[in-house]
């Protein structure tokens, strides 16, 4: 399906986010002869929900392979093939796994180019995946950018739609000397999205998806996508001009264009796909706050995860997110008041709005 | 058991000696010097066990990629010889290794394939079976040869490479040095097995066991086991008993701790100190006391040399603080 309110640009053709993947994975292989992709399976019939189906059979075993459940070894392996010169990808199906691999990206990887003093180039790829709905639970729906993005050293990018990942793996892979953290969401990976050709963009930053003048919604991965919906409905059932920016570098956003925005509109509303307390979101608030803290003309809202592991329980699920209902009740709050009176879309479960996305997977 | 089955050319036992004496000496320095309070870095003293950093990169003869742990003088040393970057890292000089970032547990040198050395137990271990693995795809013919202790053994990513170097066919040379403590907590009190080997073994590696205390030993294994592992493409474990002479970290003796007995140790280690046997090693092989001198003359003016070096080496400048964090122009 396409979302209703991402309109096509001028595009050329529509493209999954999973089939996305699968071309930059597939390209990346053909063009950089070092190059490999190894993870829990990786060559198997699902091939990661479809972003490395087939890759195995036709690059062979030896650049697309299956690993034992070993995280820190993997990841470990992978730095090591990157110190010696080559470009390893390697993949977590859920970014919760990644956690056993803490060890080697955050005390080795994040580290070895300053802590050699240079001597280190350690580029390398890890792709983790984001699991939201259908009862993830607890143990596979976690979020850590904001931990990522904490250690000096990591790169750490959150693409929200095919062209995000079309604008930057190319510029990632055997392209950006150090490790990258790429952290996809589940829901995206069944959605199509009208993609145009990547020239023009600079990948490795943030950028304004939707130009607006009312209020300015910093957003990352899928809540850009909600984000860009609410703002549809707030423009047609209110007139609100809704400014989206995509943070997609959490590492390195562009916070001149967070704050030229803000400055702009004054008013202003985060929806990031993790918890509040010390993540993407605080990171926005102290970025304005230390540049001007007259920027806002009043307090911001903030839109994440409820503070609590994620329960599995529909009911429970359902409000554990921010769902369409609360974003575009916060725009209409930043702009008109909490006493706005405009109806706000029924919608409460994400998967309403993603007919295509069903468990089990 | 001694691998050393006969006598090694007498240009070999030189170069042990020589490699050997560096290494001790430069330690030597270290334990003289470190009371200055200038080389101010946590210093893990590779003392007593130099000969099994010696006697492995010797015999890997340059064409290897070194791993270490924060026990990483000797191995440094014994690949690189380079005392001029070492002593420079130490001082926190720029003419340093990390140009004064990585201080004495974190040495690299991939110029002269000791890649690096890592301050965590463990963490090593599995970058380099993946420098094994792309020194098979990239064609390199170099070894990768991963140092660590017996602690080591305690932590679930050695079992985790073990595994995968043999699954993957990988001649990687994992290198137990084996000094018999994680810190001052006995081998027995942490590991129910008998023998390291014996449970590294049916993992797919072939395993070799050296108490000998003998550099020439230890260098005959090596090239036995890395050949074998070549030709077989499977990976070798060298669990390789030593004796680390000082405390864990810093340069003094521990023997106040009461976890080994001074007198114990003396007689099983100190008294067949693998370079005092070297030495007279050479003697066997008609080499002057006076030649022997000269040698040792040479190695220590070089160590001199080195220290004044780095003594008069920049010393980093603010800039350098946020300089190469990420990947931007540093």
């Amino acid at each position: 399906m396409s979302i209703a309110a991402v309109k096509p640009v001028q595009g050329t053709r529509v493209l999954s986010y999973a089939g996305a993947l699968l071309e930059t994975m597939d390209a990346a292989l053909a063009d950089h002869a070092n190059t490999f992709i190894m993870g829990q399976g990786v060559d198997d019939f699902k091939g990661i929900f479809g972003s490395t189906t087939g890759l195995a059979e036709k690059y062979g075993a030896q650049r697309v392979f299956d690993v034992p459940l070993m995280e820190e070894g993997m990841t470990g392996v992978a730095i090591g093939a990157s110190l010696v010169g080559d470009y390893p990808i390697t993949t977590h199906i859920r970014a919760d796994f990644s956690f056993l691999a803490m060890n080697q990206i955050i005390n080795l990887a994040a580290k070895y180019r300053y802590m050699f003093g240079g001597l280190m180039r350690c580029p390398m790829l890890i792709r983790i995946v984001v699991g939201r709905s259908w009862g993830q639970g607890a143990q596979h729906s976690q979020s850590p950018q904001a931990t990522f993005a904490h250690y000096p050293g990591l790169t750490v990018v959150m693409p929200s739609s095919s062209q995000a990942i079309l604008d930057m793996y190319p510029a990632i892979i055997n392209r950006h000397p150090g490790p990258v953290i790429s952290i996809e969401h589940r829901l995206l990976y069944n959605l199509d999205f009208t993609v145009s050709p990547s020239e023009h963009r600079v990948p490795l930053t943030s950028y304004v998806a939707r130009k607006g003048s009312d209020v300015t919604v910093v957003a990352t991965s899928v809540m850009v996508l909600e984000a860009l919906r609410a703002a549809q409905y707030v423009e047609d059932k209110a007139g609100i001009s809704a400014e989206i920016i995509d943070l997609n570098s959490i590492s390195h956003p562009d916070w001149d264009l967070v704050a030229a925005s803000v400055a702009k509109t004054g008013r202003l509303v985060v929806a990031d796909t993790s918890w509040l307390e010390y993540g993407v979101a605080a990171e926005v608030c102290r970025q304005l706050v230390v540049r001007d803290p007259g920027l806002l003309r009043q307090p911001p809202t903030m839109l994440g995860m409820a503070p609590a592991p994620c329960p599995t329980a529909k009911s429970l699920e359902d409000i554990y997110y921010p769902s369409q209902h609360e974003t575009v009740d916060a725009i209409l709050t930043q702009v008109k008041g909490d006493k706005h009176g405009i109806a706000l879309p029924v919608e409460r479960s994400m998967t309403e709005g993603y007919k295509r996305f069903r468990g089990p997977f | 058991m001694s691998f050393a089955r006969e006598p090694l050319p007498k240009a070999t036992a030189i170069q042990l000696f020589k490699s050997l004496y560096l290494a001790r000496r430069s330690e030597e320095y270290i334990v003289k010097h470190y009371p200055e309070n200038l080389m101010r870095t946590p210093m893990h003293m590779s003392m007593g066990q130099e000969f099994v950093c010696v006697g492995v990169c010797s015999a890997l003869e340059g064409k290897a990629d070194v791993f270490a742990s924060y026990r990483s003088h000797a191995a440094f040393l014994a690949q690189t010889h380079d005392t001029d970057r070492f002593f420079s890292e130490l001082y926190g000089r720029t003419s340093g290794t990390g140009e004064g970032k990585g201080g004495s547990m974190h040495l690299a040198a991939p110029d002269q394939g000791h890649i690096l050395s890592s301050g965590v137990v463990a963490t090593q271990i599995p970058v380099a079976v993946g420098a094994a693995f792309a020194n098979r795809q990239l064609k390199t013919g170099r070894t990768a040869v991963v140092f660590f202790g017996d602690g080591a053994a305690d932590a679930g990513v050695f079992w985790e490479s073990i595994n995968a170097a043999a699954l993957f066919k990988l001649p990687v040379i994992f290198v137990c040095e084996d000094n018999g403590y994680a810190v001052d907590t006995p081998r027995e009190a942490r590991q129910m097995s008998k023998s390291l080997s014996d449970v590294v073994k049916p993992f797919g590696a072939d395993t070799y066991e050296d108490d000998s205390g003998d550099v020439e030993s230890v260098y005959s294994l090596a090239k036995e086991a890395v050949a074998k592992a070549h030709r077989d493409r499977r990976p070798a474990f060298l669990n390789i008993k030593c004796c680390r002479y000082l405390e864990h970290v810093g340069i003094g003796t521990d023997w106040n701790w009461g976890y080994r007995d001074q007198a114990t140790v003396e007689r099983e280690w100190i008294d067949r100190d693998a370079l005092k046997v070297q030495r007279k090693r050479l003697a066997e092989h008609q080499v002057s006391e006076a030649a022997i001198a000269a040698i040792e003359d040479e190695i220590d003016k070089a160590i001199q040399a080195s220290v004044k070096r780095a003594s008069q080496a920049p010393i980093p400048t603010p800039d350098r603080l946020h300089a190469g964090v990420f990947y931007e122009k540093a």
